[in-house]
């Protein structure tokens, strides 16, 4: 049976390499040739990775890049977590209907979500006429729209339905049982969330947080259409330098370097997560 | 009626069949079937209707959304399938350094007789004498603003120096355009725009940084600038053109200032891929010749509206028209600088992205 679940297989490992791993070695390779004017000389030289580590700019987007996307984790799963709560133990028959709503928002398109956020925030918008009929400002607030706080409201607002049904997957799992025993036995209703809750959960945290990590980090649009002068990303850069600049290779290594370096936090997370008690639990799927 | 099949009939029927099974049917064709990567806006079905109806020559249209697109595809591959493509007239350096076009035998289009002087003196698009790249229509890349909310027509310096205007100012995120308003901004000379020195780049990366402060955004497209305007966000931008027309249109009062520091001029062009020949090649000559004479023309400058390379249509044109597309006084080309191609442009890119993320 093995045997031909392995044959079966087959094809579809044919086309996960096809699709994803090949296209990936075409760009590391790529990041260590030259571009002379719009002739790519194939001799390999370590001058692009040279360029990064040289580059203020380029180290710098990189960690701004991570900046925003631990930001916007952190941001929602402080949100995500009472409304998955709520999903799941208080959804009941409406709990489907709950999840569809939240995945409403997903299904208008990430152009339509920038320019509605745009009416509500600009300075014209829906949010500076209230604040200017409520009498709580005399001029409209520029900082709604087109800064960095703008660009992390929408990336929150974008991706909080990843973390939420990452959470929601948690506490499904969760035996309700092992809180009301907690609860029974005395300990404050932080406690319960911190020794508990919290533990049984991780699982989901963990898996909402590493897709909305990596959302952020791969989004231009949004930071480009609503960050405003402060809007450049690393992956805004990478386009420049693939499009008008005809750089593939300073481009194709960037790229490489930004993977590389998302795969090393990744890495250095669940390194550090084994090495609690928490984390053997889990590992050895106890938690 | 009776249907007599004979055997020798038979036979040249299924051998016809076969043929039109085995050969291409562009082959076959009366005339060929051109294909033809364009901007959406310059081959409108109206506009190519009295070619097609004139040469019985059919055109497949391949719109492209950025010239690096284009240059992309035909990169990758993609000149087999096409017979004229319109890289921007600084792009085409590109396209020959990579050998993906062949020369254009000026002799075969007769309205290339009416080419502007600037277009026909132009260094760009050309190679030990032989032209590769034909300026197809041109405009500019103006400072536009809103009347209504700017005491006075503003220059360059309004993106460099404070005013009450920061904070409502938007720039195209391009390296080369930005680049070279503050380069003009800081009066570097013309003809020495694009092969700056390391000094005069320092002095453009300062004053783009202290651009930045003033800026409410960089704009991305043009639609999206357009909204800004409309919607109070930005009072005065470097632009296109198409939003000083649409909002005007709507009754906005739009403005196009007149810098003393110069304009951005550009023109875009029509290149043949070194793989057309023989009848295709004939076709190609036909076909940019109607797009360089008066009925396209006066088509483009109508509903662009956009000038043509030639002053073909300028006679079939109000004043008014003329006016639309800056060929009233031809003078006005004095003050532009042509969009051209930067010795260092990786330098240029890269300088813009430190811009952007300091």
């Amino acid at each position: 049976m093995s045997r031909i679940g392995n044959w079966l297989a087959a094809p579809v490992a044919a086309v996960l390499v096809a699709l994803c791993l090949a296209p990936l070695a075409v760009l590391f390779a790529y990041s260590f040739f030259q571009v002379d004017f719009v002739t790519i000389s194939t001799d390999p030289t370590l001058k692009n990775y040279a360029r990064i580590a040289g580059s203020a700019t380029y180290r710098a987007l990189i960690g701004h890049a991570f900046l925003s996307g631990a930001v916007v984790v952190a941001i929602t799963a402080l949100i995500g977590y009472p409304v998955a709560w709520f999903i799941a133990r208080r959804g009941g028959v409406r709990k489907s209907a709950l999840l569809t709503l939240l995945l409403v928002p997903l299904y208008t398109g990430d152009m339509v979500r920038i320019f509605a956020w745009r009416v509500i925030l600009g300075a014209e918008g829906v949010l500076n006429r209230l604040f200017l009929w409520l009498g709580l400002i005399d001029q409209p607030l520029q900082v709604l729209l087109f800064s960095p706080v703008a660009s992390h409201l929408v990336l929150v607002y974008n991706y909080l339905p990843f973390m939420v049904i990452g959470l929601w997957l948690g506490f499904e799992a969760l035996d309700e049982r092992l809180t009301e025993a907690a609860r029974d036995l005395g300990a404050p209703a932080r406690e319960v969330f911190r020794r508990v809750t919290l533990p049984l959960t991780l699982p989901g945290l963990i898996a909402g947080g590493m897709m909305v990590f990596v959302l952020v980090v791969g989004d231009h649009l949004t930071p480009q259409l609503l960050g405003g002068a402060s809007g450049v990303t690393v992956i805004s850069a990478i386009n420049d330098l693939f499009g008008t600049a005809f750089d593939w290779p300073l481009g194709s290594a960037i790229a490489c370097t930004l993977l590389a370096t998302l795969g090393l936090c990744c890495a250095l997370a669940a390194f550090a997560l084994s090495r609690t008690e928490l984390g053997r639990s889990l590992a050895a799927g106890e938690a | 009626m009776t249907l007599k099949l004979e055997r020798r009939s038979l036979l040249k029927a299924l051998l016809a069949g076969s043929a039109m099974g085995v050969l291409p049917l562009r082959t076959l064709a009366a005339e060929p079937e051109l294909v033809w990567m364009v901007w959406e806006n310059l081959a409108k079905d109206e506009y190519l209707e009295p070619f097609l109806d004139a040469t019985g020559i059919s055109v497949t249209k391949i719109f492209i959304g950025t010239d690096d697109e284009q240059f992309a595809k035909l990169r990758a591959g993609g000149s087999d399938a096409v017979d004229l493509i319109t890289p921007g007239f600084d792009k085409v350096d590109y396209y020959l350094a990579s050998d993906l076009i062949r020369e254009i035998d000026m002799s075969r289009i007769p309205n290339t007789e009416k080419l502007y002087d600037a277009f026909r003196t132009s260094p760009l698009g050309k190679k030990d004498g032989k032209t590769y790249g034909l300026p197809f229509y041109w405009g500019i890349n103006p400072l536009v603003y809103r009347k209504d909310l700017m005491d006075a027509e503003p220059d360059w310096s309004v993106f460099f120096e404070d005013s009450k205007y920061a904070g409502k100012l938007a720039m195209r995120d391009y390296a080369l355009e930005a680049v070279m308003i503050a380069a003009m901004y800081l009066e570097v000379p013309r003809d020495r725009i694009f092969s700056m020195d390391d000094a005069q780049l320092a002095e453009v990366k300062k004053a783009l940084i202290a651009q930045k402060k003033l800026l409410r955004t960089y704009w991305t497209s043009i639609g999206d600038l357009t909204n800004l305007f409309a919607a109070g966000e930005v009072v005065a931008a470097y632009s296109w053109v198409p939003p000083y027309h649409e909002l005007n249109a709507r009754g906005l009062p739009m403005g196009i200032a007149n810098p003393r520091q110069g304009t951005i001029g550009w023109a875009d062009s029509l290149c043949i891929p070194a793989s057309v020949s023989g009848e295709r090649l004939e076709a190609v000559y036909k076909l940019i010749d109607y797009l360089l004479g008066p009925v396209y023309g006066e088509m483009l400058a109508v509903g662009g509206p956009y000038a043509q390379s030639t002053s073909s249509a300028r006679d079939l044109l109000t004043r008014q028209q003329r006016e639309t597309i800056f060929i009233e006084d031809m003078s006005v080309m004095d003050s532009f600088v042509w969009r051209s191609n930067p010795e260092r442009y990786t330098e240029w890119v890269a300088l813009w992205n430190e811009v952007k993320a300091s």
